[in-house]
């Protein structure tokens, strides 16, 4: 019971922490003092407090997407196991529940996006739409592989793999970690494939969905994108960490992966400058081949000799 | 007015009376039969309703009630243009007949000649339109591609007569399940015969011409309902063999996944509306056909778990596709008939003239992408689980195919995404691209709106009460099965119980957010929409359904064939331009096209024999009476 409390915090304060260290990480690089880690959670807190502007174009469609988009993410960390190992409902074939719901959510910040009646919202919705059918299937890829080879398809056979399976577990950690890495940053919109910072609007994917969102509902948004971040990052650390950890070993490692991806996407957002859009492809097509590595590993340690 | 009243009658009474029968059987299990003697043709003919027939008349009568119902409305302003709807009514009733017999009979002749009543009378109801050229062409296209069907099927259905010496599908199950070599030819006849009619690539040519030429809701149902007969018969005729051979299991398996991401991948290169749903219903015959697959492959490999849950996706999503399916050509028919266009690039914002209309289609869309807490979800879901069992079964290939099968239907699933957001936020949301658009001013009526609404509470029934659905499929399930569904039956069961609470909770939750959004939201100030510093964008800068589908498909280029319709603007004041973009089927342009040309050239080479001169057809008949004699003699 403790733990999923302590689950629930996680997934609720976390998110804006690890936004608040990856913009820290950033200012670091830069050579600035940058803002306080805390700074997003204070956003969030200003924009509940002020008023919507909306564009006289849209429909009940835009008022309802922000409040479905958060509920998805919500619902969809219920399938996920954290900080505490097991998932609050942990049933065989979470993956597909987890993925689908995200869906919803995806569903509803697109059209959203297209209710605006703004092209450059349009070009946002279609560039999202567009990249996530190219990440999805290399995610399914990577996570059922992992599940085929426990025989037990809930998310809790993440875990077992790296003590289960030897040295290939070990190569099998270490690209299905790369593959989830390179989800959360086309997911979470990060560079290289996306700038969160920009006001270009030509080059953004995400943040030009949103352009014309305002006050809570750019709130809940906002907050959802980082909290699905967050649970793309829980995966990575259920994978690493062991499974017999005791449970406040697993808390505290669990809190420093997330730490060291976020300084991680930090630095990489520093190091690397944005890729031309019509290069994203090739960009997220690393992401595929990392999920056929894992695949094959899988496959030679299942049926090979 | 009267002979519509009078179809009506008929196919409300003929789709409740077969609905008793069909429930009775679904709830008890029993399975009904009745023999007709029909002396001295064919001798006595079983009809036969089990579970699997049962699940089936239930997809027909309710489809078929919920879109002859709406007909009133769509119907409506070709009566007043003066048009004849008795011969339309004629044929609505008999393709609904013809279903219902095509599922419940069991032998084999009649069989045939039920599935000949039904599709003519498809066909007669495709050509409604018959003075519009397109029309008659698809309409033409479609009846030469159901007598390719049937001929496979009548192949396939002669094979196993001359082995089992009557027409009975019982006697043709004691043949086939002794002889495996048959019984994979016959599979393969069969499922060439009744997969085109389904419409699995690569003969699924006629179905994007055909169901856009139909009024709209004779698309629905034979979109919804008629090509699921195509599956029926396969599924039959695997219930007739028993257990399929794993190379067949693999083939069904592999065509079904090229199927569903063919389809989606059309279906987002469309901008025409009931076309880009057509293609929908290739890609989901696709996930039906990944169930039945990966079910076949549970069987051949004897995994009752794996066949258990694959046979119940792929069935369920039967049900579920038929579902969302109509209810979105309805709203199409609807949109159509607002705005007598079917061009989805020069609508735009009828959200705010014809609501009703929107979120239904907004449910439809949903559903059909598979997405929680609709129903599509829950066929979806079944199907994936049974793959991810089905990577247990200790084969290197098996759990090839199914890793790439379950990534191709993750591929799917997004893809739909991609198509659905674009139908839906293109022709609903945004400014109204035309005046098309711009004029309607008000929504459909009731006798429209009420059977749409029904089917989209239907959706969302199966979708929130999985478990019950779950049970009632342990019948038809089982008929394929034999028997183990029982044993593998509890684990999914508790799944969807497990679903239904979480779908449950999550409307709850989202509709107590908006409530609280509504109470307690802050003040709305209405603004134009953000034109990043420009003022007054016009309609034709927002984005077009071409434009939205752009990125994804420039990265699949080599999969079509791209047709420019280009002017471009000439010397200082330039008059006209304009540029179209038309996006051909791959088949159609390199395989289809071809060969009908070389037809061409090859029956013309026989021109000369058809001269005109009265004399020389004499002459034919006399050396033809001659050959005739000759042959006689000779034997």
């Amino acid at each position: 019971m403790l733990m999923k409390i302590l689950n629930l915090i996680i997934l609720l304060v976390v998110p804006f922490l690890m936004i608040g260290i990856i913009r820290k990480t950033k200012a670091f690089w830069g050579g600035r003092k940058g803002a306080s880690v805390f700074q997003p959670l204070y956003d969030f807190v200003k924009l509940m407090k002020k008023d919507f502007v909306i564009s006289k174009t849209t429909s009940v469609v835009f008022r309802i997407a922000p409040v479905i988009a958060i509920s998805t993410v919500l619902f969809a960390a219920l399938f996920v196991p954290m900080a505490s190992g097991s998932a609050l409902i942990n049933i065989p074939a979470g993956l597909i529940v987890f993925a689908y719901i995200l869906g919803l959510g995806k569903f509803f910040s697109l059209i959203s996006a297209m209710d605006t009646g703004s092209s450059f919202e349009g070009m946002g919705a279609s560039r999202e739409a567009c990249f996530t059918s190219i990440v999805e299937p290399a995610f399914f890829i990577v996570i059922a592989s992992i599940m085929a080879m426990s025989g037990n398809y809930t998310f809790d056979s993440l875990s077992q793999i790296l003590s289960s399976a030897g040295s290939y577990g070990v190569l099998i950690t270490i690209f299905a970690v790369l593959a989830l890495f390179l989800m959360i940053l086309i997911e979470g919109c990060r560079v290289p494939v996306d700038d969160p910072a920009t006001h270009l609007e030509l080059t953004m994917i995400h943040e030009v969905m949103i352009l014309d969102n305002s006050a809570s509902d750019l709130a809940l948004i906002s907050w959802g994108a980082a909290m699905k971040m967050l649970l793309i990052s829980s995966l990575i650390a259920n994978i690493l960490i062991p499974d017999d950890a005791s449970a406040l070993i697993s808390v505290a490692l669990y809190l420093l992966i997330i730490l060291a991806i976020s300084v991680i996407i930090g630095t990489v957002e520093s190091a690397m400058a944005r890729i031309r859009m019509s290069h994203v492809f090739k960009y997220i097509f690393i992401m595929s081949s990392f999920a056929l590595v894992v695949l094959s590993l899988v496959v030679a340690r299942m049926f090979g000799g | 007015m009267i002979s519509y009243f009078i179809g009506v009658v008929a196919i409300l009474a003929s789709g409740i009376l077969a609905l008793v029968p069909a429930l009775k059987v679904l709830f008890t299990g029993e399975t009904i039969v009745k023999t007709f003697d029909f002396n001295p043709l064919f001798g006595p003919v079983n009809f036969v309703i089990d579970p699997l027939a049962a699940f089936f008349i239930l997809v027909i009568a309710v489809m078929s009630i919920a879109s002859v119902i709406y007909a009133k409305g769509y119907l409506k302003p070709y009566l007043e243009k003066g048009k004849n709807l008795r011969a339309h009514m004629v044929f609505l009733t008999g393709l609904i007949v013809s279903m219902i017999l095509v599922v419940t009979c069991q032998n084999a002749l009649m069989f045939l000649i039920c599935w000949e009543i039904m599709s003519l009378s498809s066909f007669f109801l495709v050509i409604f339109e018959s003075e519009k050229k397109e029309v008659l062409r698809a309409g033409i296209k479609y009846l030469v591609f159901m007598h390719i069907s049937v001929l496979f099927i009548i192949m396939a259905f002669a094979l196993c007569a001359i082995k089992a010496g009557s027409f009975d599908f019982a006697s043709f199950s004691a043949v086939l399940k002794n002889n495996v070599h048959l019984a994979n030819i016959v599979f393969v006849l069969a499922f060439i015969g009744f997969g085109t009619k389904a419409g699995f690539v690569p003969l699924h040519n006629w179905l994007p011409d055909a169901h856009p030429a139909a009024p709209s809701h004779v698309s629905a149902i034979m979109s919804g309902v008629m090509i699921k007969t195509g599956i029926y018969g396969i599924l039959r005729m695997l219930s007739l063999i028993g257990t399929p051979s794993k190379l067949i299991a693999y083939g069904v398996l592999v065509i079904s996944v090229i199927s569903a991401l063919y389809g989606v991948l059309y279906a987002i290169t469309q901008h025409d509306l009931k076309r880009l749903l057509a293609y929908h219903s290739i890609e989901n015959i696709g996930i039906i056909g990944i169930g039945v697959g990966a079910g076949m492959l549970g069987l051949a490999y004897h995994n009752p778990v794996v066949a258990m849950l694959g046979f119940a996706g792929g069935i369920l999503h039967i049900l579920n596709h038929s579902i969302f399916k109509e209810l979105l050509f309805l709203s199409a028919g609807s949109v159509y008939t607002k705005t007598h266009t079917r061009n989805i690039e020069i609508l735009g914002g009828l959200i705010k003239s014809m609501p009703a209309t929107a979120i239904l289609f907004l449910i439809g869309s949903v559903a059909i992408c598979g997405l929680p807490p609709f129903n599509g979800f829950i066929s979806e879901f079944l199907v994936y689980f049974g793959m991810f069992k089905g990577l247990s079964i200790n084969s290197f290939f098996a759990f090839t195919v199914m890793i790439f099968a379950i990534a191709g239907l993750a591929l799917v699933g997004t893809m739909a995404i991609l198509c659905f957001t674009k139908a839906f936020s293109i022709i609903f949301l945004g400014m109204p691209r035309s005046e098309a658009a711009e004029n309607v001013k008000n929504d459909t009526g009731m006798s429209m709106i009420l059977p749409m609404s029904f089917l989209a509470a239907l959706t969302l029934a199966i979708g929130l009460f999985p478990q019950y659905v779950f049970k009632m499929l342990t019948k038809p399930v089982s008929v394929l099965t034999n028997s183990g569904f029982q044993a593998a039956g509890g684990e999914p069961l508790t799944i969807m119980q497990t679903i239904s609470f979480v779908g449950l909770a999550f409307v709850a939750f989202v509709c107590v957010l908006i409530l609280l959004k509504v109470l307690f939201g802050r003040k709305i100030v209405l603004h134009e929409t953000w034109g990043c510093g420009y003022d007054r964008g016009n309609n034709h800068i927002q984005y077009t359904a071409s434009s939205y589908a752009s990125p994804f498909l420039s990265m699949l280029k080599p999969l079509f064939k791209k047709v420019f319709d280009v002017e471009k603007p000439k010397k200082l004041f330039p008059k006209s331009a304009h540029f179209s973009l038309h996006i051909e089927d791959i088949e159609e342009a390199y395989v289809l096209n071809p060969l009908l040309k070389f037809d061409e050239w090859f029956l013309s080479k026989f021109e000369k024999i058809q001269n005109g001169n009265l004399q020389t057809y004499i002459k034919y008949g006399l050396l033809f009476l001659v050959l005739i004699i000759a042959g006689c003699m000779l034997v």
